[in-house]
């Protein structure tokens, strides 16, 4: 199912690049309906459709006549969909440019959480292309469920010599434990809702002998970018601790594509953790929800701290911990490819190669991703730097501030003291005065005009907001 | 040869010889008598009121941590001419509306500093607690690593002391003071030490109390205040003070410490005799002798207990270098620095009440030479002490 799926996405994009008119959009709908003729049936129904500007170049007879057979030798024809189930679809992204139908047989012999690697390939899908909305909804066992992957915020990733990129860089909702809660007496400070990716350019990348043997030639690079979450830009005396570290692999159709897993299995060896500030990298076993696509590594100090609650963290006394996302986006250039059935080819090639690509280029990719971890614990460290200043002057300043009090004899200045902290000796009075220090310090908030913040949230959810971020 | 033709008697006590001088101060103890009565710097605040100016600070930070906002602190710009006001009877001193630079707790920029002012606080607070006394080199190695440098104590010191509107003295803070003084005077230190200056051979250090010095007694003519302590030497071992007596010369050895200054400024309001300028010709002499008369951005808020506005510019005059034909080789050209700082000094509101300055210093600009004391002694190894001074004493040779 998965793998269909992942075709038709194949098609549609490479159609569309083809097709696509020049300053033709990226925006649009995609819509998966899965669902059974009827209760306990083994086949299971997949309609594909797509609406919009992103996929203006396709061509529906071409599709279906052409490439159908050849794309899916695993599946047979479909009835159609109910057209109930499309109507809110084309409502909102306007008629249909795609609609594919097929039916997958044998559903009992799929894996039983077949349908989170659907969401989890599509989620990651929605990551990378941002503008277009996808609609996942499925039918049966006389259930119907649906799910939306929108991206609350996009951001626009540009270069001269790479083509745009939309991200959605929406904080994910597992990681907003304190957005929903800002701290109460902050009363202008504000949380950035997104993240701010970062592109780490270009990296040429050789082609194995057996891939070329295979047919794949021409240029082939891969593209780096970053993203950090969440965002605490806005709160710069904020320290804080990467958690994880998720690396994403696209093919040039901007697809995400599992594994290779031997490749990144060997990340954290090749990763001078020290010189880079981290305590170690770690490739869970298990696999959450989360990591069900892309390579998810963790930091060895989260491993050990794990097992305090998000929910429960006291962000005066621990470091907000932060994921970086790693989009690893295959592009690949072919002047002597011409017709869609060899860009089809060649993706497929990058596809089935990747292992051996990336290990035919392993110290330069190993390199990039050094410099792009680098450079987000560059901040990270800076961040402890200045920590370290702040709570080394919180002590003098705590001390010396008690130190008056304590030796005062002026018994309307300690008890106006004692009064204010609402306490009654100057041991509570030290306790209560050092937590608000740190607390002062650490949630000193400065607004950054490129962040995302809470007072925009309104707007977001209901159109959403593009930021170009070069 | 010159200097054989127009010598002179030195002897002490000679009526003739300091006609002149004894002219002068009739002049300046009338210019003081008309003038009106100013509110001067407190000089007397109880140590009570320190204390409790020290504990209005703290209250205010108590006061934010409990709102839940960073305290901030706030110093008076010391640094800045926008923040200077000149009075021609004062001096420089800090305007009523002067800016203000705030020191945030929660800015790893200034929290280093928010945390050395709250330190020193705390020191000074015991200090004057306990009426003792430390000074600003015990203050730094109280915690080295925390204040960095001699320097970071020192400027907070004087930011502390602008801050709470008191004086360094009164906030137990000593200094150890790098002037020398030298001639007809006598006093008694706060301790009951007795110090006399009289030595003909050997400078007195100035005191590091000078605000506790009691019991000045004196018959000196006048006060000549050395720029550099070479010069100093020179006249000391030249038996200056002995030939040219009664007097008294101080140097600040260079750019004058607080000590110093008010060492000048006290020996004018308790002896209230001429005092007198001896610098080099140039661009840094000058302002050191600016410093001396008019005070300095810096401690403008201390205005009216350094400042002596009342001292003459006896040398080196850069029209001297003309009228006593200064061998070319003494001369040294001015360099960039020296005509920026020139430039600089000419835009300075000293001089509206001080054309003839004015034209010195643009004398100094057009000939664009310099020339340090020390270029005298081309003209004669005593040309100094035997006609120079004697000369410009004698005759009113200052402005």
């Amino acid at each position: 199912m998965l793998q269909e799926i992942r075709q038709v996405l194949r098609l549609v994009v490479l159609m569309s690049k083809q097709g696509r008119r020049h300053g033709s959009g990226s925006t649009g709908g995609l819509l998966i309906l899965l669902w059974d003729e009827e209760a306990g049936a083994q086949r299971l129904n997949c309609t594909v459709a797509a609406a919009g500007s992103w996929c203006s170049g396709v061509e529906i007879k071409a599709l279906q006549l052409d490439l159908k057979g050849r794309m899916f030798p695993h599946v047979s024809p479909s009835l159609e969909p109910d057209p109930e189930d499309l109507i809110p679809f084309t409502e909102l992204h306007g008629s249909l440019r795609l609609l594919l139908s097929f039916q997958m047989k044998d559903a009992r012999h799929w894996p039983s959480d077949w349908q989170s690697d659907v969401e989890a390939v599509l989620q990651a899908f929605s990551l990378a292309n941002a503008g277009i909305q996808i609609h996942l909804k499925l039918k049966f066992a006389q259930k119907t469920s649906v799910r939306d992957f929108r991206a609350k915020i996009k951001a626009k990733v540009s270069r001269a010599d790479q083509p745009p990129l939309l991200l959605d860089v929406s904080c994910p909702e597992q990681k907003r434990w304190f957005l929903s809660k800002p701290h109460g007496w902050a009363k202008r400070a504000s949380w950035c809702q997104g993240g701010h990716p970062v592109d780490g350019g270009r990296l040429p990348l050789g082609i194995p002998p057996q891939a070329m043997d295979g047919g794949l030639l021409g240029d082939l690079s891969v593209r780096l970018v970053t993203l950090l979450h969440p965002c605490v830009l806005q709160y710069p005396n904020m320290p804080t601790e990467l958690k994880s570290i998720k690396v994403l692999v696209y093919n040039p159709c901007n697809i995400p594509v599992s594994g290779p897993s031997g490749f990144f299995q060997t990340l954290p060896s090749s990763m001078d953790c020290q010189h880079l500030g981290l305590r170690g990298l770690q490739c869970p076993a298990h696999k959450d929800p989360e990591f069900r696509v892309g390579t998810v590594f963790t930091t060895e100090q989260w491993e050990n701290e794990k097992k305090c609650d998000d929910e429960e963290q006291e962000s005066s006394h621990l470091p907000v911990q932060q994921s970086l996302l790693l989009f690893l986006l295959l592009q690949h250039r072919n002047p002597f490819c011409s017709h869609l059935s060899d860009f089809v080819a060649a993706d497929m090639l990058i596809e089935h190669h990747l292992e051996e690509i990336l290990c035919n280029n392993k110290p330069a990719v190993m390199a990039a991703i050094r410099t792009e971890i680098g450079n987000a614990m560059k901040a990270q460290n800076q961040r402890k730097k200045q920590q370290e200043k702040l709570n080394s002057a919180a002590e003098v300043i705590l001390s010396s501030t008690m130190s008056i009090v304590s030796c005062s004899s002026n018994v309307d200045f300690r008890n106006a003291c004692f009064d204010l902290m609402k306490v009654a000796d100057t041991h509570a009075l030290s306790s209560h005065l050092g937590e608000s220090l740190r607390r002062v310090m650490s949630w000193r908030f400065l607004p950054v005009g490129r962040c995302y913040s809470t007072q925009m949230e309104e707007n977001l959810l209901h159109h959403g907001s593009t930021k170009s971020e070069i | 040869m010159l200097g054989k033709q127009i010598s002179c008697t030195m002897e002490s006590g000679s009526t003739q010889f300091f006609f002149l001088i004894d002219k002068l101060r009739i002049q300046l103890l009338n210019s003081i008598e008309g003038a009106t009565e100013k509110d001067y710097f407190q000089e007397e605040i109880s140590p009570r009121e320190i204390l409790s100016r020290i504990e209005s600070v703290i209250l205010r930070i108590v006061e934010s941590l409990s709102k839940n906002e960073a305290p901030v602190l706030e110093l008076p710009n010391r640094s800045s001419w926008s923040n200077v006001d000149f009075d021609s009877g004062v001096g420089l001193q800090m305007s009523s509306g002067h800016s203000v630079t705030t020191v945030k707790s929660n800015c790893p920029a200034s929290v280093t500093k928010f945390a050395q002012i709250l330190k020193i606080l705390s020191v000074i607070y015991r200090l004057v607690q306990s009426n003792s006394y430390a000074t600003k080199r015990d203050v730094y190695y109280n915690n080295t690593q925390l204040f960095g440098s001699q320097r970071s104590v020192d400027t907070i010191v004087d930011d502390i002391s602008c801050m709470l509107k008191v004086s360094r003295r009164a906030l137990h803070v000593m200094a150890t003071s790098k002037g020398l003084i030298a001639g007809d005077l006598c006093y008694l230190e706060e301790d009951g030490t007795r110090i006399d200056c009289r030595s003909s051979s050997a400078a007195v250090s100035v005191s590091s109390n000078v605000s506790g010095i009691r019991n000045i007694v004196s018959s000196a003519k006048f006060v000549m205040i050395v720029e550099k302590d070479a010069t100093f030497q020179r006249l000391l071992n030249d038996d200056f003070c002995r030939k040219l007596s009664p007097c008294i010369m101080i140097t600040g050895k260079g750019v004058p410490d607080v000590n110093s200054r008010l060492m000048v400024k006290k020996l004018w309001d308790t002896l209230q005799i001429p005092i007198f300028a001896l610098v080099d010709a140039d661009p840094h002499g000058f302002e050191i002798m600016c410093i001396y008369k008019y005070g300095s951005v810096a401690m403008s808020f201390e205005a009216h207990s350094l400042t002596v506005p009342s001292v003459m510019w006896l040398g080196l005059l850069p029209s001297d270098l003309q009228r006593l034909m200064v061998p070319k080789r003494s001369l040294l050209p001015l360099t960039r620095r020296d005509e920026n700082k020139l430039n600089s000094l000419l835009k300075r509101p000293y001089f509206a009440s001080q054309p003839q300055w004015q034209k010195e210093m643009e004398l100094m600009q057009q000939s664009k030479v310099k020339a340090e004391i020390q270029s005298l002694a081309d003209i004669a190894p005593d040309f100094l002490t035997s006609i120079y001074l004697p000369n410009k004493l004698r005759f009113g040779g200052w402005l």
